[in-house]
């Protein structure tokens, strides 16, 4: 008797890799999506040029009172451009500080870039080298994090923000209130 | 004829094997102690592309994996050991960033069940082995 449940074993084992796989696939994620282990953690120090103002940068100066919105974005990324309503969405309809992060980009081009589709930032360090974004744990540009009003990272999104992005972010944002 | 296409298809696949030690280190970024240059290397190795995924940082071409063999040279010119660089990458990245995932109580299962399964095959071959000289 016991042999022959033995026997049995493999495809019972079989049959639950195949359910757990058809699982994997039916339910909806981005399995090219890696969770960020900056999640609970502080946000990174770090100090900057800002594109629009004379003052450097600081970033324990900028972080810890409130709400804050930081967007990894760059010109020559054409995600971010699509994403941009979104972000303006964040600063001029709720009312939510953002912070923009000019990555590896031109000044000159990040200023009229602002002009022609509006500038939704409070501060727009500028990460010249890419080593702001690594502080980050930043992959691929957009990518979008919550801080909370204790410097605390709260949620990381990488790639353009859409609709349902935006709702999702919005509905956190009024649950950390 | 066969024989000899046979012979080439060999050959091709053979210099294949010979040349996979390919690599994106740019010749501005080698260090010039050949030492530190070695231990960058080996490093660079371990690490994951997060772009590619599936390569290592030493191979892929990306300009993420070229920031961090650069950021990855710095620190062993800072003196950093091995062990710090590795936790500044994942303390970043997370373990994902390692190609090699470590032994911890969540990748158990990912490090021992190729173990257990190949055991209970073990079992079962013998099991039915002796079933069949039974027969016999």
């Amino acid at each position: 008797m016991l042999k022959k449940e033995i026997l049995l074993l493999p495809l019972i084992i079989f049959l639950f890799i195949l359910i757990t796989f058809f699982y994997l696939l039916k339910i909806e994620r981005n399995p090219s999506e890696i969770p960020s282990n900056l999640i609970n953690k502080n946000v990174p120090i770090f100090e900057a040029e800002s594109l629009l103002k004379k003052d450097t940068f600081i970033s324990s100066q900028e972080f810890g009172r409130e709400i804050i919105i930081v967007n990894f974005f760059a010109t020559w990324c054409k995600p971010c451009r699509d994403e941009h309503k979104f972000i303006k969405r964040f600063s001029s309809k709720n009312k939510i500080r953002v912070i923009g992060i000019n990555y590896k980009d031109n000044s000159k081009k990040t200023v009229q870039w602002l002009k022609k589709l509006g500038n939704p930032y409070s501060n727009i360090p500028l990460d010249k080298n890419g080593s702001i974004a690594i502080e980050w744990g930043v992959y691929g540009i957009p990518e979008t994090f919550i801080v909370n009003s204790n410097s605390m990272i709260k949620y990381r999104h990488v790639g353009p923000i859409n609709k349902n992005v935006y709702n999702k972010i919005i509905k956190m944002i009024k649950n950390m209130k | 004829m066969k024989n000899k296409f046979f012979l080439l298809i060999i050959i091709f696949f053979l210099t294949l094997y010979v040349n996979n030690d390919l690599y994106s280190v740019e010749p501005d970024e080698i260090l010039q102690n050949t030492k530190q240059e070695e231990r960058a290397r080996i490093i660079s190795k371990n690490i994951r592309c997060m772009v590619c995924q599936n390569q290592s940082i030493d191979e892929s071409n990306s300009p993420l994996a070229k920031d961090l063999r650069v950021l990855i040279r710095n620190k062993i010119l800072d003196e950093k050991n091995d062990r710090e660089i590795y936790q500044f990458l994942t303390d970043r990245y997370g373990d994902f960033i390692l190609l090699k995932p470590p032994i911890k109580s969540n990748t158990l299962l990912l490090w021992f069940l190729p173990v257990i399964f190949f055991l209970l095959g073990i079992y079962v071959v013998f099991f039915h082995d002796n079933k069949f000289k039974k027969l016999k």
